[in-house]
């Protein structure tokens, strides 16, 4: 048990003098998750859309040529970011890049921002195209039978239906981007995990820092799945619905209220409540039935 | 007798080697009813389907006001604009409240203003008894009621003929009647329709023309009168027998 003390202990010493390190490193990788993440949505939803557009055999030539071309490109993108690591796609870009071309990173933000998101966009193609297809063909012909081209059915129908199936999705990759974009230490970028490895360089309180670390991350993780599940909640809209009255004079049934009930409907007096109760009052005084 | 809307000229259509449509031939007129009837998988569907351009024909041609659609020189996008369809499944837009569901075709493909769209949904909506629902979404509605909106949804384009197919095979029978009712009203409003359907009590008293199809061919055709109490053919015989045993 004294163990744990010593632990909270030497946690709290740690947290006390480095707060503004962790909490900093913390910043950092909630900006470049959040960010990446979502350039990587607009990549995979771009690839995605690209990769499901319908051609047939009538078509002309050129057309389908180009749609192939797109699906090849966008298959060799995907499979190549998918089965590398991130460790060794960011040595890549940030290293590789100025190696043959002349590229001069001059912020160590934007090459890790583009790294975690052509990543992310990798992965999010896939799931955009599973999300597009999993959506009924019915839709789709409903669009296409008032006339929509490709575009407006996918902007106004399918995309909207395919989000909300892909948010679980969304919200995995914004969580691993969470947790993953600790290997962007390699170009020595000062995310959360790259300043647990500065701090236990000038100490040797390395387990307790980890711990520190571990917390942080948890709580991060932990705050994105709630948030993710009020906005998939709210995406679902409500479960009940209005009914519009056409004539504002009648109303929609199960909504009369009796006037012996304790809670009248507003602008109705005692004596009028009371009137009104007497003209309800059948032969036996009862407001009753007639039995 | 109006003038010639549609005229389905020699169509076919295969699936591979398999042929589903063999030379369909027969002409709509404004204001017509055309109720096609027949057994299952004898090609009613895939013809409605080849007339709406969802599905391409393999031969032959359909001349929409005397203008082949088949061809490169009409856009299917325009030409499904003014031809209206309504699926046995609904089709409605999930994502969206019923009386956007009206909207969205006239606002994004008509590019009519977002208030003169409204008060023309809400109006078609009004007509087919469902203008208290608006706020509703599909999923939260009886068959019957989605199908009365589609009906609306398609009505709000202000198509120039209108494409049922076999509006009420999915509905409980129960809720046939309201989409029947809806349907009767509309041809007595003189709109043109095409119909492909089991209801043969509403092909004969709604339509003006019955086309009875089998095996991808059309069997026999005229006025329901005709039709259905003088059948010519063995197969439209046997097959109206077995109805009427029913």
């Amino acid at each position: 048990m004294d163990r744990f003390a010593k632990l909270a202990h030497d946690m709290s010493l740690l947290w006390a003098k480095y707060w503004p390190s962790y909490l900093g490193g913390i910043k950092n990788t909630l900006i470049l998750a959040l960010v990446a993440t979502f350039i990587g949505c607009i990549i995979g939803l771009i690839c995605g859309i690209l990769n499901t557009i319908p051609y047939s055999e009538h078509d002309p030539l050129p057309k389908r040529f180009l749609l192939k071309l797109i699906r090849v490109i966008v298959r060799i993108y995907v499979e190549v970011f998918r089965g590398t690591p991130m460790v060794l796609q960011a040595v890549f870009i940030y290293y590789g890049l100025p190696y043959f071309f002349s590229v001069n990173w001059q912020s160590v933000w934007a090459a890790a921002i583009l790294v975690v998101s052509i990543n992310t966009g990798a992965y999010m193609a896939e799931s955009v195209r599973g999300g597009i297809i999993s959506i009924d063909p019915g839709q789709t012909e409903g669009a296409k039978a008032i006339g929509m081209n490709h575009f407006q059915t996918m902007t106004s129908v399918i995309l909207p239906q395919a989000l909300r199936n892909i948010m679980p999705q969304i919200g995995n990759n914004f969580i691993i981007n969470v947790k993953d974009t600790s290997v962007m230490f390699i170009i020595s970028f000062t995310e959360f995990f790259a300043f647990h490895r500065y701090i236990t360089g000038v100490n040797n309180m390395y387990f307790p820092s980890a711990a520190i670390e571990m917390v942080g991350y948890l709580c991060m993780t932990l705050i994105a799945s709630f948030i993710l599940r009020r906005v998939e909640k709210r995406m679902d809209g409500s479960d009940s619905y209005e009914l519009v009255q056409a004539d504002p004079l009648t109303m929609t049934a199960g909504t009369y209220q009796h006037p012996g009930s304790p809670e009248a409907p507003a602008g109705v007096s005692d004596e009028e409540r009371e009137r009104i109760r007497q003209s309800l009052k059948n032969r036996n005084g009862s407001t009753r039935g007639d039995r | 007798m109006g003038e010639t809307i549609l005229e389905v000229r020699h169509l076919g259509k295969s699936f591979g080697s398999h042929e589903v449509l063999r030379d369909i031939d027969f002409t709509v007129d404004k204001g017509d009813v055309t109720c096609v009837i027949g057994a299952s998988g004898s090609g009613k569907s895939t013809l409605l389907r080849c007339i709406n351009l969802l599905e391409t024909p393999t031969g032959g041609e359909i001349l929409f006001h005397g203008q082949d659609v088949t061809g490169r020189q009409v856009k299917a996008e325009a030409y499904r604009a003014k031809v209206g369809m309504v699926f046995q499944s609904f089709n409605l837009f999930n994502n969206m409240t019923v009386l956007d569901n009206c909207i969205v075709g006239q606002t994004k493909v008509l590019k009519k203003g977002k208030e003169t769209s409204r008060a023309n949904a809400l109006q078609y909506l009004e007509k087919v008894g469902m203008a208290p629902y608006i706020n509703a979404k599909p999923r939260q509605l009886s068959g019957g009621q989605k199908q009365r909106v589609a009906i609306a949804r398609a009505l709000a384009m202000e198509p120039e003929l209108l494409l049922f197919d076999e509006p009420t095979s999915a509905l409980d029978p129960e809720m046939v009647g309201e989409v029947l009712a809806v349907m009767r009203n509309l041809a007595d409003s003189g709109m043109t329709m095409i119909v492909v359907t089991h209801e043969m009590a509403f092909a004969r008293d709604v339509s003006n023309h019955v086309v009875f199809m089998s095996d991808g061919v059309i069997e026999e055709e005229g006025a329901p009168a005709d039709l259905f109490e003088r059948p010519q053919k063995e197969r439209t015989k046997e097959f109206l027998a077995r109805f009427r045993n029913q």
